[in-house]
């Protein structure tokens, strides 16, 4: 366990970006080696491999590759969700713009396994860099016959657009994510049982698949080293490595790629530990996920199960640390704050609950909390959790919940004295 | 104006509608539409396209124009470019610096760089400066939190930004000679377009 580099291995090769120096280094043999195959044999090779979502819900990548209907006669669509704006996150920033080849290998790959002829790579707009190099591999691609009218020889058609967001958090839910692609505000829509899946009925009402950008980033190693050898790495159900952004208080920020199961200590300790006091807390996977005390992670792993297992969950890997100068409640007032200001304002608890939660943040870190506060914001999270179409709104409940289960003494000093329990110098601008 | 109802496939003649877009603005534009199987999908890119050609920003004409040529009414389309943040519907400077205040950069000192900019810049959150060169945003997550503080302008980043620095970083962005927002729409645009039509593919 600990640093180990698959995505990574050749991250710093300079010129990597380039379709010459990527190919010398084994770049799209994972594609050639695919279209030899049988489309079922290259979802058995994912299916073998564990992959699991990447964008944080984990959910096994080869189901929903064999959910598409290959075989109707029908337009299908592969979508790229390089919609990063989880806070805590980018990796898929670094991976578009290092590694775009990476990125569009593998989306090659699920064109030829899903028998798509069309895919989006939906980059968020603020991305210009990473986009300008998605823009340049694609073209390359094409060049070589990586995209195009006969995918590496094999009669198989792939195009591949990019398709740029327009500043939208809530664009990066799948659902909102199709309805922007469609044009439309970046708006979510009715999922399973009461719509069918995007694998059935996605954009233009054809079948969809839709991944990370690390998902399919992650794709032509397995096709090129195998379902197997992938498999041989991490744990029983978390397969594989994971890249993490690590930021906050460590002396060395920046994406590090380790084994799932990795100590999350050993991560720490990778970005060259904590700077400015010792650890008080960690959000280990992007800011909608709950926060751990230091005590709580002494001993987790880093993988889907260890972290449910310890209250919290792996999310898109945004890893951010905090040391004991950090007011708990304050940093949950900026988390209450970007919710409501990314509530897209669909459905009434998500659009309702986030504002009166950040208003209730507001008084006390004003020094006007009431004694009822923090039982009305628990109130609050319980309407709002599981009651909106996208999981924006329980991301949005999930971290103050854990916050005032967690660290309910700095709450309950913020309303007794008015004033912040670590000092006014933690988290500048607010309170 | 015709409406086509919500079915977003109209399939207007170009050639009767007027506006600002160049012909190459128009070539852009479809080739872009054939990316889609329908008009509508192009709505997002016709956006990006409209606040190029009209300077940096989308007013009621550009809505208009975007409509007509995407066979869709005004009203949607003004609800879809009020959904989202980059498009500018109000009135922005020509250099917009938007300061990023989410999580870690919060943690980081993120309001005292932005208490900075409003100092060096003389004006507040939300507001321009006279001469309308400088205007000044608080935003969420731009998701490069390894380099806390981040600031936005256009389409490029500045990281790592303190109190400290805030002088040398307004000096650095009043040297950039063109409008940030029309930039930024047109490299947009531009990664959307096969190289081909893109001189700057090397860029």
């Amino acid at each position: 366990m600990g640093e180990l580099r698959v995505l990574f291995e050749h991250r710093d090769v300079p010129g990597i970006e380039r379709m010459d120096v990527y190919e010398s280094v084994g770049g799209y043999q994972g594609l050639a080696r695919a279209v030899t195959m049988s489309r079922a044999d290259v979802i058995g090779e994912v299916k073998t491999s564990g992959l699991r979502g990447r964008g944080g819900a984990g959910f096994p990548t080869w189901i929903k590759w064999s959910g598409i209907p290959a075989d109707q006669p029908t337009e299908r669509y592969v979508v790229c969700n390089a919609d990063e704006g989880e806070p805590g996150t980018f990796k898929d920033r670094e991976l578009m713009l290092r590694l775009p080849h990476m990125v569009v290998e593998g989306l090659a790959i699920a064109g030829y396994a899903t028998n798509s002829s069309t895919g989006y790579i939906y980059i968020r707009g603020e991305f210009l860099e990473s986009a300008r190099a998605v823009r340049r591999a694609i073209d390359e691609a094409y060049a070589r016959g990586y995209l195009g009218e006969s995918v590496c020889g094999s009669g198989h058609r792939f195009d591949l657009h990019v398709h740029m967001g327009a500043g939208s958090y809530e664009c990066g839910e799948e659902t909102a994510l199709m309805s922007s692609l469609m044009g439309e505000r970046g708006q979510p829509r009715a999922k399973p049982p009461h719509a069918p899946l995007p694998v059935i009925s996605g954009l233009w009402q054809r079948p969809t698949l839709i991944n990370n950008v690390e998902t399919y980033a992650t794709v032509p190693h397995i096709l090129a080293r195998g379902g197997a050898w992938y498999a041989s790495m991490g744990t029983e159900r978390s397969k594989g490595t994971k890249l993490f952004s690590v930021s906050g208080h460590v002396a060395k920020p920046g994406n590090y790629e380790i084994e799932l199961g990795t100590p999350l200590e050993e991560l720490i300790a990778l970005a060259g530990g904590v700077v400015g006091g010792d650890l008080k807390a960690v959000i280990p996977g992007g800011s909608s996920v709950p926060i751990l005390t230091a005590e709580q992670c002494r001993g987790v792993k880093l993988d889907y199960e260890s972290c449910m297992a310890a209250g919290t969950m792996l999310g898109s890997g945004g890893f951010m640390a905090f040391n004991d100068r950090t007011d708990i409640v304050k940093l949950m007032h900026v988390t209450a704050r970007f919710y409501a200001h990314e509530s897209c304002g669909k459905c009434t608890p998500c659009r309702e609950g986030t504002r009166w939660m950040y208003r209730i943040f507001q008084r006390i870190t004003a020094g006007q909390g009431r004694p009822e506060d923090v039982d009305l914001l628990l109130s609050i999270c319980n309407n709002i959790d599981g009651r909106s179409y996208c999981p924006l709104g329980d991301a949005a409940s999930w971290p103050i919940r854990a916050s005032i289960q967690r660290f309910r003494e700095e709450y309950d000093y913020w309303i007794e004295h008015g004033r912040s329990p670590v000092g006014d110098d933690s988290v500048p601008g607010i309170g | 104006m015709a409406a086509n109802g919500h079915s977003g496939g109209g399939d207007r003649p170009m050639d009767t509608v007027s506006g600002r877009f160049s012909p190459e603005a128009v070539a852009e534009l479809e080739e872009i539409v054939s990316h889609y199987p329908d008009r509508r999908g192009a709505m997002l890119p016709a956006l990006w396209i409209a606040q190029r050609e009209y300077g940096g920003s989308l007013p009621a004409e550009a809505i208009k124009e975007v409509a007509e040529r995407l066979g869709c009414p005004p009203v949607e389309v003004e609800g879809v470019a009020s959904f989202y943040t980059m498009y500018n519907l109000g009135r922005r400077g020509r250099r917009h610096l938007e300061v990023c205040t989410c999580l870690t950069c919060a943690v980081l000192g993120a309001a005292d760089t932005l208490r900075a900019l409003e100092e060096k810049l003389g004006i507040k959150v939300g507001q321009t400066t006279p001469d309308g060169e400088f205007s000044l945003a608080e935003v969420e997550c731009l998701n490069w939190c390894e380099a806390g503080t981040v600031v936005q302008v256009g389409g490029r980043y500045f990281g790592n930004v303190t109190p400290d620095k805030v002088d040398a970083l307004v000096e650095q962005i009043r040297q950039i000679q063109d409008t940030e927002a029309v930039t930024q729409a047109d490299q947009i645009v531009k990664v959307q377009l096969a190289r081909r039509h893109d001189g700057t593919a090397d860029g």
